[in-house]
């Protein structure tokens, strides 16, 4: 055993480290990182420039699209080297990607499954933020029974004629592009009848309506598709092959080790709150029952880190990660939700009040993180699914359901 | 970058699985329970001595095999996983502590007949009173005109009945350390005790017992470094047995879950069921990787060894008991049975969480580590 990184993977992490030193700073906010970044670009008119601007200067520095071929726009990265990468980001904090479902669940499916021709076509453009792409998959009766979607497509000479509604989409109403499943046999068994399509947002009889969430928010939608044409060359596999392709696209999902930093982080503010917090007579982290919380906390966070090295190594020795990443999806979305669920409790009477109220403890951040990680044991398939994936196709026991 | 297991030690892994499980079935674990103490058959214990598994942690100098923590642990999991009965776990911890504390006439006189089988050594570090850590030793050694002498009492303590020396936590005037016994020396009392899994443990009374030649292991410099090193391997052991206890539940309950049918189908089909075996599966997969994380830390000297072996402790502790648990109720009535053997697993895991400290001490530990570590801003 061996958690130590080749000289030139810590060579790597060294020129990253001061990549990023420069270009994001320490402490800097996300907004002004942005900010800098579309001044450096120049870029002008577009209401989205500085969240475009800041995913173009990673990847003119070559720090996205890590493990895509080259002559795509990637960069042919090992495993180790994404590892690092995720790691570093993760450390200072960068903004988030407002491309990042494009970087993390299209982009891979296409690398996978694209013909030569959408290669060339759609990667780099997702790598440079051009394009922002969105997923259509769940429907009012598909959600975690996905595979009941009721979409369809009608098949003609020029490509295919789409009818239906798509729900929670996230960022559909900025989006440029949508990787949706439609159903285009609907005399098949249901999870053979099914085709990947990718969708320009921008096509007649597409309408989007944005659906506030629960923490307050907007940032999913409904989407109407009415007599939709989409040309044939944007089939993805084969047609009625879009099921096992659509399974990829929700591993791709699933990822392992960059949570990890996040979550260290944040326990390591949660920690800072109770120090300055009473419970009782006493400081909060004088309070047995708090002190453990935080210490479990500790051990999840480890036990995920070290997951992650787990997995990464058998990804190195070349083994295929499969429906292990559930397991680290559905810990890591539980474990978000509980370290919410702790603020909230040592914050104590406080712990309901809200931004910009008087007494408010922490400017409301962990009120807003409370909301925020319910949305995670639901998106990317909810907890109970990933408890089914796991019984079936990791413990082996018989399927649960009568199809 | 390699965090798995290493070609040697997959192989261990394996070979000792096979070695159990044909050799030493729970049917027998079960038998002995009605024994208790539960001991181990002579000529099961003769081929696990020759095996060299006494001594897989120990230099090729002393007759080991020189493996590291890391595989001691493998083993451990596989005992764990068998059910198997003392003294093989004391007898490995004793041989560790043995040689790392670099005594010269220990290392050369005991350790290697301790390797051989054959003389039996165990260690004694819990006390009655309920706190748990070397910091709460109340056991005391001190130097008198007549040489070290040693008062206190000692409880759970391994094959205490049938171990000829035993290496006793004890506070002395150079911190809490280890000192060594003869358990038939002058003052030395020795009490069975009986554990909800029948392993055979005892109260050892020290009333002004003697000392063996030299004083305390590792000398006034490291003999508390020494002692923390040991309580921490001890527990990453005990961790790798409630590893491979959790990994037989699961087995087990996943594949009964998998024939039994009711309703007109595999029980397993219920998502009541299934989602159930599912969080065990996530908790000792986290489990697994705490271990593996803990044992290279320890290996390599690492600073923050001390908080991920209590992570692994806190970890499997609980879920082990927790699969065991689980495992019986879905047997239903089969799993209440004594002749199913379900709850062997459960008595195993219950033993091994709360020695060494339990959950709650590991995480109290941590949260210590994390006062130190984690400074908490000057209050206004």
């Amino acid at each position: 055993m061996d958690l130590n990184f080749s000289t030139a993977d810590e060579e790597y992490r060294q020129r990253l480290r001061t990549w990023l030193k420069e270009n994001v700073g320490g402490g800097g906010s996300a907004n002004a990182v942005m900010k800098k970044a579309e001044e450096d670009s120049g870029s002008a008119k577009d209401p989205l420039a500085g969240a475009r601007a800041w995913p173009r200067k990673l990847h003119d520095a070559g720090y996205v699209g890590l493990p895509w071929p080259k002559e795509y726009g990637g960069q042919d990265a090992s495993f180790t080297e994404q590892v690092i990468c995720a790691e570093e980001m993760a450390r200072v904090r960068t903004p988030p990607l407002i491309n990042t479902i494009g970087l993390s669940i299209i982009g891979p499916t296409l690398v996978q499954h694209g013909t030569e021709e959408q290669k060339k076509r759609f990667l780099p453009r997702i790598l440079r933020a051009d394009d922002l792409w969105c997923q259509g998959f769940s429907e009012p009766e598909a959600g975690s029974d996905l595979a009941s979607l009721r979409c369809r497509a009608e098949i003609d000479a020029e490509g295919f004629v789409v009818n239906g509604q798509k729900v929670w989409t996230s960022l559909a109403f900025l989006s440029d592009w949508m990787f949706l499943l439609v159903r285009t046999d609907p005399d098949a068994p249901k999870r053979e009848g099914i085709s990947y399509l990718l969708l320009d947002m921008k096509t007649p009889g597409v309408s989007v309506r944005p659906l506030r969430n629960a923490a307050g928010g907007q940032h999913f939608n409904e989407v109407f598709l009415d007599d939709v044409r989409i040309p044939r060359e944007n089939l993805v596999g084969e047609l009625n092959g879009g099921w096992p392709i659509a399974r990829s696209s929700l591993d791709h999902e699933r990822s392992g080790l960059s949570g990890v930093i996040a979550l260290e982080e944040t326990l390591g503010r949660l920690w800072r709150m109770a120090g300055q917090l009473k419970r009782g007579a006493k400081d909060a982290l004088e309070d047995p029952s708090t002190r453990r919380a935080l210490a479990q906390h500790w051990i999840e966070i480890e036990g995920l880190r070290h997951l992650g090295y787990r997995t990464l190594s058998d990804q190195i020795a070349g083994k295929p990660p499969g429906a292990g990443s559930s397991v680290g999806k559905l810990f890591a979305s539980e474990l978000r939700q509980e370290m919410t669920r702790t603020a909230l409790r040592i914050e104590g009477p406080l712990g309901p009040v809200a931004k910009r109220s008087p007494h408010v403890v922490d400017r409301g951040r962990w009120h807003a993180a409370y909301f925020d990680a319910l949305a995670h044991s639901i998106g990317g398939g909810t907890s109970e699914i990933m408890r089914n994936v796991i019984a079936e196709k990791v413990l082996g026991l018989p399927r649960s359901q009568d199809d | 970058m390699e965090f798995n297991l290493s070609e040697e030690q997959e192989a261990l892994h394996e070979m000792a699985r096979d070695f159990l499980s044909e050799r030493w079935p729970l049917d027998r674990s079960r038998e002995l329970l009605d024994a208790r103490p539960a001991v181990i058959d002579e000529d099961v214990w003769q081929e696990i001595v020759e095996m060299g598994w006494l001594g897989v942690a120990a230099s090729e100098e002393a007759g080991g095999i020189g493996g590291d923590v890391m595989t001691a642990a493998v083993l451990c999991e596989e005992a764990g996983r068998g059910v198997l009965p003392g003294p093989f776990e004391s007898s490995l911890i004793a041989a560790i502590a043995i040689e790392r504390s670099g005594d010269q006439a220990l290392c050369k006189e005991l350790l290697p007949d301790l390797i051989a089988g054959k003389t039996r050594v165990s260690v004694a570090i819990e006390e009655p009173g309920g706190l748990y850590g070397p910091e709460t030793v109340a056991t005391e050694a001190r130097e008198t005109a007549e040489g070290w002498l040693l008062s206190g009492t000692k409880i759970l303590v391994p094959e205490g009945n049938e171990a000829e020396k035993l290496l006793v936590a004890a506070r002395t005037p150079n911190g809490v350390g280890l000192v060594c016994v003869a358990a038939d020396a002058e003052g030395v009392t020795i009490h069975r005790m009986d554990r909800m899994d029948a392993q055979s443990c005892a109260e050892v009374v020290f009333a002004n017992a003697k000392i063996d030649a030299g004083t305390v292991l590792g000398g006034a410099d490291r003999a508390q470094t020494l002692l923390r090193e040991i309580y921490d391997i001890w527990t990453v052991l005990l961790a790798a047995d409630l590893l491979g206890s959790a990994e037989a539940s699961l087995d087990l309950t996943r594949q009964y879950a998998s024939e039994r049918v009711q309703f007109g189908r595999p029980i397993g089909t219920f998502q009541a069921v299934s989602h159930r075996l599912a969080d065990i599966l996530v908790n000792v997969e986290i489990g697994r990787s705490l271990l593996y994380g803990a044992c290279l830390a320890l290996d390599e000297g690492n600073d923050n060894a001390a908080p991920l072996v209590s992570a692994a402790k806190a970890s499997l502790s609980e879920t082990a008991v927790a699969a065991a648990e689980t495992a019986l109720q879905i047997h239903g009535g089969v799993g209440f049975s004594w002749e199913y053997g379900v709850h062997l697993h459960l008595r195993r895991s219950r033993c091994n969480a709360a020695l060494l400290g339990d959950a709650d001490h590991h995480r109290d530990r941590i949260a210590a580590h994390m006062d130190e570590s984690w400074v908490a801003p000057v209050k206004a």
